[in-house]
């Protein structure tokens, strides 16, 4: 039958299967997104002791779908003396780089889009570029508010970043590799050879690095509802609101499926024994991100806004020196004979 | 040797990990969210929500436009006007009670001579257009009507504390 | 001198003063109930007890005299005790009905019961119930909460003259009643509410209208009788709910006569006007402001384009304020015309030119209560000047003699010294006697021009003449029958020559709120028509302020015919009848909607702030007659405050050196008044202005009562009639119906018959011949 297809289609046919496959990664991804909102808002809950949105469906199950509903119907308000091209482009913007970098994510050995070599540089090319969008939006909004909002999460994204990226330098140190998939290669065997061992201070700085990228509590002054009312998005309305919440979210599972993929050994189950074995590696993967992700709305549960002062500290004199004075004892452990405990 | 244990305890995370296990306890807790229109929390007889107006047995009105409430109002939430009706008593012509100024402090019910001005236990009123929460004479006498039961229930409850 | 102690205080003061005189010198308060500056001692309330050293009781303050080395204590633990008895005792019988008594936030015993009682009442027994009085329309009486202190008994009997109220029986029985139920008729009656220390007498139209608290309280000055009294309007959102007074020892010490305290509500009449109107094709409609003012200019330009500038006239009521008077005579007069008056009732213009300056008391309206003889000329003294009768009552009281030259023998309700009744015509003649007595007496000469010698000269003028003599102060008054009189100026020249010969000062009860301002404003023509004549000679068109002219001016019937003709103009508050005249109705504040300037009889300049805003569209008068100038492309009227135009009016102006009652050239023969009845056309109390003809409270009261046709008993049984039938009365075209009343203390040849009342409005001038005939 694809061939059949792929006669019909001629030269247009690799477009189309690359669509196909565009598809069949965002369109789950989502529903992941969707789904991800309902569980912020339970777990948050729960965690306040309270349960959450209830009524839309059996235990609120169809809260997303109404809350996608109610968005879409609503009035996309431009503000007068905004840029109207670029305050609509920003949402854009910020969504696209969120989904691209799936391009190059694996979810086993096979199932990857484009496993290319460079992937993990391409993943931090990708997500450098969101705080585009929210810079734009800042800007374009022609508003105090955004324009502060805008700022913050600028400094705090490129602030970030270089945590980040020492933090996988750790990692392709480890894995002696670029490519996603040789990466996840070089941990299996056992949830003892995940790089989260030997690598765990970078691991931590992953995480917390991670939250603050996606401009998550306890890192959210960009948004500080209490002092710049929503941030950079505070002018933004109905879907073109919308988008920023999916980019935001998009940006979360994309976090917690590098963790996972990193340091977390990706598909490889923890125990290559029995009842282990006979979970597909896909699950496993799935069960990690989950995981990631609930750290992420426990961290929101649990801890109080940083001031900005703080965060740009934690970053520049905390995390930066703690990267690299792992990566020396990273590089200098690889020199030695028990350089074996580090990959 | 305080400041190294200071800086190992934070370098381990120690006080985010308390916060978070102090939260993940709270995640498996009993839920106490009543289920409002379902379910409601206990009243107590002094609460305070939407106005009324109450009567006498004999289905005479028992307002006699004093103005000591509207002298006590600290929001300026009460108009009232008054006037001589017909039979030679002092009654009120206007009695509006705006909801969008009261902070329900019950100030006018403690002032209130003849206990004619209640707050009731009554919470589930609305506004649909603007204008729609100005409680007149007509609508809080209705309410009195209405809620005349449990009012008079609640005060007796609460005499005795008086 | 007397050296006292009051807590501990060392004070000295004057013997025969009281420990609560003492006190208030110095500022101690003592609870009071039936103790009152104004009245006399009856310390029946004993919530004054202090204690005195070596004094076995405590003494009631108010009437315990001081004496030297007395030592007062006001807060002692006797003294104290005493109150709160005192305070316990008032409160057995006194109901708890605060919350629907009037008094309640403003009540004497409230204040006192907090200040002085006790916590709780130990008195279990049924309360004493009173029942309560009827009191007229004015005084709402709740006789159960009288706390019997009889200041209201004791005002009556002192100051109004008259003891409408009284208290019978004895003990827990005793109350406050009229006699014999008749009412109250006083017209100071409005008074004893103020008296009162609790409910028990309050004011009716008032009744449950609002509390104390709400009331915003401004300042204002009296719009009726030319004393000017000092009111205190309370409003509250923007209506004048009552009126008090303030208190000026000057003028109307802290009395009000009902007539200022209740006016009032006319401001809310029915017929106010609050939109303007036009006459278009014969139909009225409301319109806009600028079609009015349009309409209205466009007429006066096309008279002035016709006829010239002095076919228009421009009358104002005396009650408007000097600001509208000054800005109406500035529009006549630089419209081109000089018709300009405000003296509507007047009908002798002959001393105009003639007067030194401005008529006016002639003295301090202080100096009234200290007169030892007076002469009071064709005044209805009570019903005209509430409070100047009165002051003329404390006079007579501290010795005074009060001589009456008046068309009815009034009851002043105090002695009257000496008398002469006559008929309107005659007044002139009877003031003549009084001259000629004067002159015989001092064996003085007349002055030139008064020509006396076919006077006779009665007892009783000569009795008047002694007692006008002998006295030191003394004063010739002239009331509102005198200066409405045909022969006012005459009169004028008589009682100034009887005011020389004797010593006296001369005076003008003044008649209106603005009676003086209106010539300071210069609201009197310098050669065009006065009042008389410019409705003798209609005009072609009037410019109308506050005037309505079938009950302002002397004789209805002309004003009626004269602007029936012409294009009017009529700034007004109210519609009246206007509609039936008028051409233009343009809605104008009246009274407490508008600030501006009275100036009393006594001189004072007494400016006033607006009290509540113009009702509707009404604007104040002086805006409109601005924006008229503007419109007319006059120059200087460019005001931007009432207050400017004050300034502009009296600029450079010293108002007492303007004051001035001495006349000359004016020839006094005592020539024979034709035989034939004569009408005393006096403006009954409550109908002398626009504002308080629509005032439905006064109008309930007996002088509100409608107007009858008195005659005396003589006059009636020569003409068959009998009380209370009816009696047709002629005046030239016009004709009345009213009902025949016997009232012997008139002069045969006189029907009494109000002036300014929509029923007798068809009859002609207030003084001139009427015909009577007994209806079929």
């Amino acid at each position: 039958m694809m061939t059949a297809i792929q006669g019909f289609l001629g030269p247009w046919w690799t477009l189309a299967w690359t669509l196909a496959k565009i598809l069949v990664i965002v369109l789950p991804l989502m529903g992941a997104v969707a789904y991800l909102t309902l569980a912020e808002r339970k777990i948050i809950g729960y965690m306040q002791v309270r349960i959450g949105p209830n009524r839309v469906g059996i235990k609120g199950i169809l809260q997303p779908l109404a809350d996608a509903g109610k968005l879409l119907f609503k009035e996309i308000i431009i503000p007068a003396k905004s840029n109207k091209y670029l305050f609509l482009l920003a949402p854009v913007l910020s969504i696209a780089p969120a989904l691209a970098a799936w391009a190059v994510v694996p979810f086993s050995p096979e199932l990857v889009l484009s496993n290319v070599d460079a992937s993990l540089l391409f993943v931090m090319a990708i997500t450098s570029m969101g705080v585009y969008g929210v810079i734009v939006a800042g800007w374009a909004s022609n508003s105090k508010y955004a324009f502060l909002g805008a700022m913050r999460s600028a400094a705090q994204i490129v602030s970030y970043e270089l945590a980040m990226g020492f933090a996988l330098v750790g990692v392709l140190m480890a894995a002696q590799s670029l490519n996603l998939v040789e990466i996840v290669q070089g941990q299996e065997g056992g949830f003892w050879n995940w790089y989260f061992i030997p690598l765990f201070p970078l691991f931590v700085v992953y995480i917390v690095a991670g939250v603050a990228e996606t401009n998550r509590a306890p890192f959210d002054v960009a948004e500080g509802e209490s002092e710049i009312v929503a941030g950079f998005h505070v002018e933004y309305s109905g879907m073109a609101f919308a988008v920023f919440f999916l980019a935001e979210y998009a940006n979360m599972i994309l976090i917690a499926m590098l963790t996972s993929l990193m340091f977390l050994g990706g598909w490889d189950a923890p125990f290559h024994a029995a009842p282990f074995t006979w979970v597909p590696g896909f699950v496993w993967l799935a069960a990690k991100v989950s995981f990631v992700l609930l750290l992420f709305l426990w961290f929101r549960a649990t801890f109080p806004r940083y001031r900005y002062d703080q965060i740009m500290r934690l970053g520049w004199k905390v995390f930066i020196p703690l990267t690299l004075a792992w990566l020396m004892v990273v590089g200098a452990a690889m020199q030695t004979p028990y350089g074996y405990l580090f990959h | 040797m305080e400041r190294i244990i200071s800086l190992f305890k934070s370098l381990l995370l120690i006080e985010l990990l308390k916060g978070m296990s102090i939260t993940g306890r709270h995640f498996f807790s009993r839920k106490i969210t009543v289920q409002f229109p379902e379910e409601r929390t206990p009243m107590s007889p002094r609460f305070r929500g939407l106005h009324a107006q109450r009567r006498y047995p004999n289905g005479e009105e028992r307002c006699i436009a004093c103005k000591l409430c509207e002298a006590v109002c600290p929001a300026l939430a009460i108009t009232i006007e008054s006037e001589e009706r017909a039979d030679g008593t002092r009654r009120t012509s206007r009695y509006d009670i705006d909801l969008y100024k009261c902070i329900f402090c019950g100030f006018c019910e403690e002032a209130c001579p003849v206990d004619a001005i209640v707050e009731t236990r009554f919470i589930d009123y609305h506004g649909e257009v603007r204008g729609d929460l100005v409680q007149t004479k007509e609508m809080l006498l209705a309410t009195g009507d209405r809620l005349e039961a449990q009012i008079a229930a609640d005060r007796a409850a609460d005499a005795k504390y008086r | 001198m007397a050296q006292i102690e009051i807590d501990g205080k060392a004070l000295t003061v004057a013997d025969g003063g009281t420990i609560m005189d003492a006190a208030e010198a110095a500022g101690i308060y003592i609870p009071r109930f039936c103790y009152h500056k104004k009245l006399s001692i009856a310390a029946n309330c004993r919530m004054c007890l202090v204690e005195v050293e070596k004094a076995p009781k405590p003494l009631p303050a108010c009437a315990t005299p001081v004496t030297d080395g007395m030592k007062v204590f006001t807060h002692s633990v006797k003294a104290v005790q005493a109150q709160k008895d005192v305070m316990e005792f008032l409160l057995i019988n006194h109901p708890l009905d605060c919350p629907i008594c009037d008094q309640g936030g403003e009540c004497q015993l409230q204040d006192i019961a907090v200040g002085y009682g006790g916590v709780g009442s130990r008195y279990a027994e049924e309360k004493r119930v009173v029942v309560n009085k009827d009191f007229g329309p004015l005084i709402g009486g709740d006789m159960t909460r009288c706390i019997q202190c009889t200041r209201c008994v004791r005002f009556g009997q002192e100051i109004a003259g008259q003891m409408e109220l009284g208290m019978v029986n004895r003990g827990e029985h005793s109350e406050i009643t009229t006699f014999l139920s008749r009412g109250v008729g006083s017209e100071l009656s409005g008074n004893t509410i103020d008296l009162c220390p609790v409910g028990a007498l309050t004011s009716k139209p008032f009744r449950y209208k609002a509390r104390g608290w709400e009331l915003t309280r401004r300042a204002a000055i009296a719009p009726h009788d030319g004393l000017g009294s000092h009111l205190s309007l309370h409003v509250k959102q923007n209506k004048v709910l009552r009126v008090v007074p303030r208190e000026n020892e000057a003028l109307n010490e802290c009395w009000l006569s009902d007539r200022d305290r209740f006016s009032y509500e006319g401001l809310y009449a029915e017929d106010r006007l609050t939109r303007p109107m036009v006459k278009q094709g014969g139909k009225w409609r409301e319109c806009e402001w600028h079609e009015a003012l349009q309409y209205a200019i466009d007429g006066l330009k096309q008279v002035k384009g016709e006829f010239g500038a002095d076919a228009v006239g421009a009358l104002a009521a005396p009650t408007s304020t000097l600001e509208e008077l000054f800005l109406l005579q500035k529009l006549a007069r630089a419209f081109g015309s000089d018709n300009v008056d405000f003296r509507l009732r007047q009908s002798d213009f002959r001393a105009d030119g003639k007067l030194a300056g401005i008529p006016w008391l002639g003295m301090p309206v202080a100096v009234l209560s200290e007169l030892n003889a007076a002469l009071v000329v064709g005044s209805t003294l009570r019903k005209d000047h509430p409070l100047l009768a009165q002051r003329l009552r404390q006079a007579v009281k501290r010795g005074g003699q009060l001589n009456i030259i008046h068309a009815a023998d009034d009851d002043l309700l105090c002695p009257v010294a000496n008398k002469l009744i006559a008929a309107p015509g005659g007044l002139v003649n009877a003031l003549a006697q009084v001259a000629k007595a004067v002159a015989e007496a001092k064996g003085a000469s007349l002055p030139a021009g008064i020509d006396l010698s076919a006077v006779a000269v009665s007892e009783a003028a000569r009795a008047m003449a002694a007692s006008l003599l002998a006295g030191e102060k003394k004063a010739v008054l002239l009331g509102n029958l005198a200066q409405h009189h045909p022969r006012a100026a005459e009169l004028h020249a008589l009682a100034q020559a009887v005011a020389d010969l004797a010593g006296a000062a001369l005076g003008f009860l003044g008649e209106a709120a603005n009676s003086v301002g209106g010539y300071l404003a210069g609201a009197v023509p310098h050669a065009g028509f006065n009042a008389a004549s410019m409705l003798a000679q209609p005009r072609k068109a009037y410019l109308l302020l506050g005037v309505e002219p079938e009950l302002d001016a002397y004789d209805p019937q002309q004003a009626v015919a004269a602007l029936s003709g012409a294009f009017v103009v009529a700034l007004s508050a109210y519609k009246g009848t206007a509609e039936a005249y008028a051409d233009v109705l343009l809605p104008v504040a009246p009274f407490a909607e508008t600030s501006g300037t009275f100036v009393n009889t006594q001189g004072d300049v007494q400016s006033f702030a607006a009290a509540t805003k113009p009702l509707g569209e009404t604007r104040p008068a002086w805006k409109v007659l601005r924006v008229l100038g503007n419109l007319l492309d006059l120059a200087d009227f460019d005001y931007e405050s009432s207050e400017a135009v004050r300034a502009e009016a009296l600029e450079g102006m010293d108002v007492a050196s303007r004051l001035g009652n001495r006349l000359s050239g004016v020839a006094v023969t005592d020539a024979a008044v034709g035989g034939g009845l004569q009408r005393v056309g006096e403006v009954p109390i409550y109908q002398g202005d626009a504002l308080v003809r629509r005032a439905p409270a006064l109008h309930g009261t007996m002088d509100g009562a409608s107007p009858k046709a008195w005659l005396s008993g003589a006059l009636m049984d020569k003409m068959g009639v009998k009380e209370g039938e009816m009696v047709i009365l002629r005046q030239g075209a016009g004709e009345a119906r009213l009902e025949a009343a016997r009232d012997d203390r008139l002069p045969v040849d006189a029907v009494r018959v109000a002036a300014a009342h929509p029923l007798t409005a068809a009859l002609g001038g207030m003084m001139d011949p009427i015909q009577v005939e007994k209806a079929s």
